[in-house]
């Protein structure tokens, strides 16, 4: 065998030992019936994938995805316009990443934790708007939907920056002078010159994106309360108090399937691959 | 280096790594013991003991299922007893090598879900009823105080489908164990709506909550309110009219453990009066230890939310182990609650 096939095997080791195995279990998990009290117990069965038709879970599935749609959305119109200043800048753009890279170095739950802290009703922001005056009673800031979506938004903001920004940086600058030589105003060129060209780093940052939101289900329990449940917390449900692992893994199955073919359709669709 | 230095050298690095001291593991929820509490028990029987923490009874079934979880001690709550034994995985408790029984409260000597003791040794207990900031007029006494339109906003219920259907089963004058679809269906429209007045469904980190303020009324376990009411004398807690779950967490063996006796001297150890009065002063727990309660300071010993009076602790209801049917149809309640 050649060497550089050798230098595969870490890689094909660590994908059959900690994505392969798992999901073999968690395949099999899904055909299987609930024990009485946890664990899964014969026979084998398809009820589980049946059950995920019933409108209750359909609900739970398209407010995820709804939910995942409007913070990439929200991402990307924060994050095009930073990568371009980054990508422009000259003297300060290794600062700018950095920045952008900051939150990454304290752990996510502390900085949702951080965020209940600031929201609350006695918290930072309240606080400051009643003491200036501009309110009276303090704003419900915490535990509803937009409170989700905030911190959706703030967690995965760098997955969107990073990869638009790369192919911006890359992008030959002579372009955009020749659109503007061409008579073509500055958002025309932004519009029409410089977002087809970043659409790669577009795809790629949204795909980072809607993938872990579409799953998230720390953010909707710290930040939402618990008042309206999205898939991940659908299946962190019947794992722990349900106690339904079959029904579980069956939802999480799902999940990936249906991610899976987005992202296939969506590579189909893009010739070039993703940044 | 010649290599015999070399492997001797080695050879007395492993030796002085390892701990030869038999071993205990011990699994229990958090803030459940005083902080010398383990390292006393190592002392005195020359052991180690690994101990570990959960924050529910499904973390901890979820690896006890396996039957090969690596714990010898565990503390499920009474009405999680019966299915760990049905599943095989609780160990019968030796009596003769059991002494300090005598030292539990008469009420915990023969409770209903295990009459002569066999599997678990009663170890605290507690009960789930209403905290509320004094500020709250009229201040909420029963459970249908929490559906009260003053409080929207103001309000959380704890976030686990037994509790919420519980209470709003006792505000139907129903059974916590209710095992009836329509009585279930009915205890669901109570919860969905309450909904729009609830402003999260939030266990112990509540209690950060109710002390600033942001929090006026919650459905809250009587040691976490007694916590609360700790840093904030303006909160009050009720046990509702309409009746109150009670539940007492049990020091089990599992049926895996290999150190049984060690597991047995364990339990024997957390029965001793001053060991358990420790425990009760340091994490604001009710023992269910009657001679530990003796040592406690009067003003522990009549605190009203740890310990409730006897016409009081009378309304109470031991949860029953539901049937596995009912349980399913509770999970569907509780999905179908939150996402209405």
């Amino acid at each position: 065998m050649k060497l550089r096939r050798w230098f595969l095997l870490p890689a094909w080791l660590w994908m059959a030992l900690l994505f392969l195995a798992p999901f073999a279990i968690v395949l099999a998990y899904s055909l299987l019936t609930r024990g009485t009290y946890g664990g899964v117990g014969g026979p084998w069965t398809l009820e589980n994938y049946q059950r995920l038709l019933d409108p209750l879970y359909l609900t739970i599935l398209l407010r995820s995805f709804a939910m995942a749609a409007a913070a990439t959305a929200i991402c990307l119109a924060l994050a095009f316009p930073a990568a371009l200043f980054i990508a422009r800048s000259n003297r300060h753009r290794n600062l700018y990443l950095q920045l952008v890279m900051l939150p990454f170095w304290t752990s996510f739950l502390v900085r949702t934790y951080a965020w209940m802290f600031l929201l609350r009703d006695t918290g930072l922001i309240n606080t400051a708007l009643q003491w200036t005056g501009i309110i009276h009673g303090p704003l419900p800031l915490l535990y509803n939907n937009g409170a989700v979506l905030l911190g959706l938004v703030y967690g995965y903001l760098p997955f969107m920056v990073l990869p638009i920004y790369a192919t911006l940086e890359r992008m030959d600058p002579a372009l955009a002078e020749a659109a503007a030589d061409l008579g073509a105003r500055p958002m025309v060129t932004v519009l029409r010159i410089i977002a087809p060209l970043a659409m790669p780093g577009i795809l790629a940052g949204s795909v980072l994106v809607f993938i872990p939101c579409l799953g998230a289900y720390l953010t909707p329990d710290l930040l939402g309360g618990g008042r309206s449940a999205m898939v991940g917390n659908l299946v962190q449900n019947q794992f722990t108090t349900a106690r339904d692992w079959p029904f579980g893994s069956a939802v999480s199955i799902a999940l990936m399937a249906l991610v899976t073919a987005l992202l296939w359709a969506l590579l189909r669709k893009q010739k070039e691959p993703i940044a | 280096m010649n290599r015999r230095i070399f492997l001797m050298g080695l050879s007395a690095l492993a030796g002085c790594s390892r701990d030869t001291r038999p071993r205990l593991n011990v699994y229990n929820w958090s803030s459940y013991i005083a902080p010398e509490t383990v390292p006393r028990f190592e002392a005195e029987f020359g052991v180690q003991v690994r101990y570990a923490t959960y924050e529910s009874n499904e973390e901890m079934l979820a690896k006890a299922l396996t039957g090969n979880s690596g714990w010898d001690v565990v503390f499920p709550t009474h009405n999680r007893l019966a299915p760990m034994r049905e599943n095989g995985l609780l160990a019968r408790l030796n009596h003769q090598w059991l002494t300090g029984l005598d030292n539990l409260d008469p009420r915990f000597r023969a409770p209903a879900w295990d009459p002569e003791l066999a599997w678990g040794v009663p170890y605290m207990w507690n009960a789930t009823g209403i905290v509320y900031h004094r500020s709250v007029q009229p201040p909420p006494g029963r459970w249908a105080d929490l559906w009260n339109p003053a409080l929207k906003g103001r309000l959380t219920m704890l976030d686990d489908p037994e509790d919420v259907l519980g209470a709003c089963l006792k505000k139907l004058g129903r059974s916590f164990s209710a095992t009836d679809a329509n009585e279930l269906r009915a205890a669901e429209r109570e919860a969905i709506a309450q909904k729009p007045l609830v402003r999260a469904y939030l266990n112990a980190e509540v209690r950060d909550q109710l002390v600033s303020g942001d929090v006026l009324a919650a459905q809250l376990w009587s040691t976490t309110a007694q916590q609360a009411i700790d840093a904030e004398p303006r909160l009050a807690f009720a046990y509702p009219a309409e009746g109150f779950p009670l539940y007492c967490d049990c020091a089990v063996i599992l049926r895996e453990s290999r150190r049984a006796r060690l597991a047995h001297e364990f339990l024997n150890y957390l029965l001793r009066p001053d060991v358990s009065a420790r425990i009760v002063q340091a994490t604001k727990t009710a023992t269910a230890n009657r001679a530990a309660w003796s040592l406690l300071p009067e003003a522990v010993r009549t605190n009203p939310v740890l310990y409730p009076p006897a016409d009081v602790y009378a309304r109470g209801e031991w949860p029953q182990t539901l049937p596995p049917g009912t349980q399913r149809l509770r999970d569907r309640i509780w999905t179908e609650i939150k996402s209405a």
